[in-house]
């Protein structure tokens, strides 16, 4: 057997019992389902404060102070207006309030009734209104002073507005819209940013189980150190990968349930290189990106002797990643910038930078020679992490580094 | 490829900071041979058994395994059972075993299969599903070493293998260890309890401060000693003293010495024209135990390196 198949078949071994020790535990379900724990939690948080923000805005009031002959119209007016609004964007509801004899007076004394919540306030002539607005009125206030302009031309208009028979077409671009591909990127960087952060973080403590079971020494008797290390990487990522496929199942079949306005959203995800290209690239770079930074820490979880240990590493593995997002955001946001270029070619934010260029530019090549690229980078990091575990915890290396033994060698 | 040895060592060296743990061993294992490496604790069998396997990399000098320079390239031919033992607590006892001939290249059915036979030779066969976790230390321990000899290697190097195992389970290691051999395995094992090197190695090497003190058959290690004669007289008397050699010790009506240069012929006629007569005599080799005290006890330096 040549030594390259050798390597292989123990890689897979190791990687074969990682995969069945994680997967084929009880807690393993508690991890497959703990993003269905976090979104019940989160629903339950949000409809809480939908709730409280609910009530506070059925109880907040745009109030016009008018006369009763105008009543009517500005009533129509804010019907045909309001109509313009999505539920969650339409301006608090319009009460219409007769004027008394001091209509300044009565407008200020709105903002202090019990009953209801003014968000703003107008009285006075429509063609000089005068408008008053409480604290985060603002919006109120322009939507009260556009609801003057509105009954005021429909009253000079013989009271009503014109209609017109407007002809609506949808039209599809045949070319990726700019927009559409930089939600791309940005959908891009995010997602393969949220499932590393779940993910990739897990690799850090493997090598512990070896060490407190001094099975150790046994693997790196059998097996090259890098075989271990890269047998513990892809197994754990056989675990992503399983997480990642039940939860892609979950969300597909959710989404195809889901209004057409959500489909529409989708839709506007319009990627430089074509929407199949664009999954198989985004499931490359995902890939990448959960070995490029599993590898790194599982060589520094590797160092690690004490499970507290571990547990404090993960404060800088967060930092790094949402470093690694933030980097790769901004490189979004401008392409073929030299921020942009960096964040491509640093290896660890290079899958997510090139996942967001897969969205934002044709090109195919730089793919190709991205992926190896980080390739290199995995290899190298594994190597890396693997010296460093032979040296520091078996003890292999030498005390005296390779340069002053040469020195002492030609003193001699 | 070397068909002779299975093993050969040629001044190695190992260092951990500034101290030489292992200071240039040369080490020659014939092919089938059961070989034991003796020391006291700290001597650096351990680092040597290590750095022979490929485990970590010795700083000077060289090795070969199975004729391989690289170690790594003969490592499906060698079954290896570590000083500190370790499995997986949440594997079963088969699995254990067929993961660890996995990993020497032995695909996981075969490995199952032996395991089961192999436990059951071993006596563990009502432990097969059982969880590592659930077995005694000496049944994990054993488990262990079956799983180092699942793969049926060339090459067995077992360290401190009888360590934490009770009479009954050291008897059954001695038999395994015979039955590799049999097999035609080469046996490489570290120990420092001189019963078992005695009743099991062809040739042995004694490793103390690091260095190799002694290397040859239990023979040749007891043949550093002179045989010592027991000699008991028809009637005790203070007074024989100046018939027998300096070296002469009581015990009780007794008297010890070591055999004179001469052979004994000459030392009995003078007792018996003397006429202490002679009531009981026997002339004993020295046992590998006294060899190993004589042998470790020559080099101070074995003393500084385990205060170290």
């Amino acid at each position: 057997m040549s030594r390259f198949r050798r390597t292989l078949r123990q890689t897979f071994t190791i990687a074969r019992r990682d995969f069945i020790a994680t997967v084929f535990t009880p807690i393993f379900l508690l991890f497959l389902f703990a993003p269905l724990i976090m979104g019940s939690f989160g629903a339950i948080g949000g409809l809480g404060a939908a709730s409280v923000t609910d009530g506070a805005q059925d109880k907040t009031r745009i109030i016009a102070i008018v006369p009763a002959t105008t009543a009517r119209p500005i009533d129509e007016a804010d019907t045909r207006l309001r109509a313009m609004f999505r539920n969650d964007e339409a301006p608090p509801e319009l009460s219409i309030v007769a004027p008394a004899t001091d209509p300044a007076a009565q407008a200020r004394a709105a903002f202090e009734t019990r009953d209801v919540d003014a968000s703003a306030v107008l009285y006075g002539p429509l063609d000089a209104p005068q408008i008053l607005y409480g604290p985060r009125g603002k919006r109120s206030a322009d939507y009260l002073g556009l609801l003057a302009q509105t009954t005021l031309a429909a009253e000079k208009l013989g009271g009503t507005l014109p209609t017109i028979a407007a002809t609506k077409t949808q039209i599809t671009r045949s070319t990726t819209s700019v927009g559409g591909q930089h939600q791309s990127a940005f959908f891009a960087v995010f997602g393969i940013f949220f499932l590393t952060l779940f993910l990739s973080g897990q690799v850090v403590g493997t090598m512990a189980e070896e060490r407190n079971n001094k099975v150790i020494e046994v693997l790196a008797a059998a097996v090259p150190l890098e075989s271990v290390f890269f047998g513990k990487l892809i197994g754990m990522f056989g675990v992503a990968v399983l997480f990642v496929a039940f939860w892609g199942t979950v969300v597909t079949q959710i989404t195809s349930l889901m209004p057409a306005a959500a489909a529409v959203a989708l839709g506007d995800l319009t990627p430089a290189v074509g929407a199949p290209m664009f999954a198989l690239l985004f499931a490359a770079y995902f890939s990448m990106a959960y070995l490029l930074l599993g590898s790194v820490f599982l060589g520094v979880g590797a160092q690690a002797t004490t499970m507290r240990e571990i547990q404090m590493l993960s404060l800088p593995i967060t930092i790094l990643q949402v470093a690694m997002f933030g980097l790769s955001s901004a490189a979004v946001s401008h392409p073929g910038s030299w921020l942009a270029t960096a964040a491509e070619l640093f290896p660890l934010s290079s899958p997510f930078a090139m996942a967001g260029r897969a969205a934002n530019s044709p090109e195919l090549w730089p793919h190709v020679a991205a992926l190896a690229w980080q390739a290199l980078w995995v290899t190298i990091f594994i190597t890396v992490g693997a010296r460093l575990f032979r040296r520091g915890v078996l003890q292999s290396g030498s005390a005296r580094p390779f340069w002053r033994r040469k020195a002492k060698v030609a003193a001699a | 490829m070397n068909d002779e040895w299975a093993v050969t060592a040629s001044g190695i060296v190992k260092r951990f900071g500034d101290r030489r743990v292992v200071d240039g061993v040369d080490m020659m294992v014939p092919r089938g041979s059961v070989y034991g490496v003796l020391g006291p604790n700290g001597a650096g069998k351990t680092t040597t058994l290590r750095m022979l396997l490929g485990i970590i990399e010795p700083d000077e000098g060289s090795r070969t395994l199975l004729g391989y320079d690289n170690p790594r390239d003969a490592s499906d031919r060698v079954g290896y059972l570590p000083e500190e033992r370790g499995l997986y607590p949440a594997m079963k006892a088969r699995e254990a075993i067929a993961f660890l001939g996995a990993l020497r290249g032995l695909d996981w059915k075969t490995g199952r299969e032996r395991a089961v036979v192999l436990m059951e030779a071993a006596g563990l066969g009502h432990a097969v599903d059982e969880k590592i976790r659930k077995l005694s230390k000496g049944m994990a321990q054993l488990v262990q070493l079956l799983g180092s000899v699942v793969h049926q290697p060339d090459l067995l190097v077992l360290d401190e293998p009888f360590s934490g195992l009770d009479p009954v389970n050291q008897e059954r290691l001695e038999k395994l260890i015979l039955n590799e051999r049999d097999r035609g395995a080469t046996i490489l094992f570290s120990t420092h309890i001189m019963s078992h090197a005695e009743r099991l190695c062809d040739r042995l090497a004694i490793i103390a401060g690091g260095k190799r003190r002694f290397e040859g058959t239990v023979a040749d290690a007891r043949g550093i000693l002179p045989q010592r004669v027991h000699y008991t007289p028809h009637r005790p008397d203070p007074a024989i003293r100046g018939v027998l050699p300096a070296d002469a010790v009581a015990d009780g009506d007794s008297w010890r010495f070591e055999l004179p240069n001469e052979g004994i012929e000459s030392l009995l006629v003078r007792l018996i024209d003397a006429g202490y007569g002679i009531s009981g005599l026997s002339i004993e080799r020295p046992g590998l135990h006294e060899a190993f005290v004589r042998i470790v006890g020559q080099h101070g330096d074995v003393l500084v390196v385990k205060a170290a």
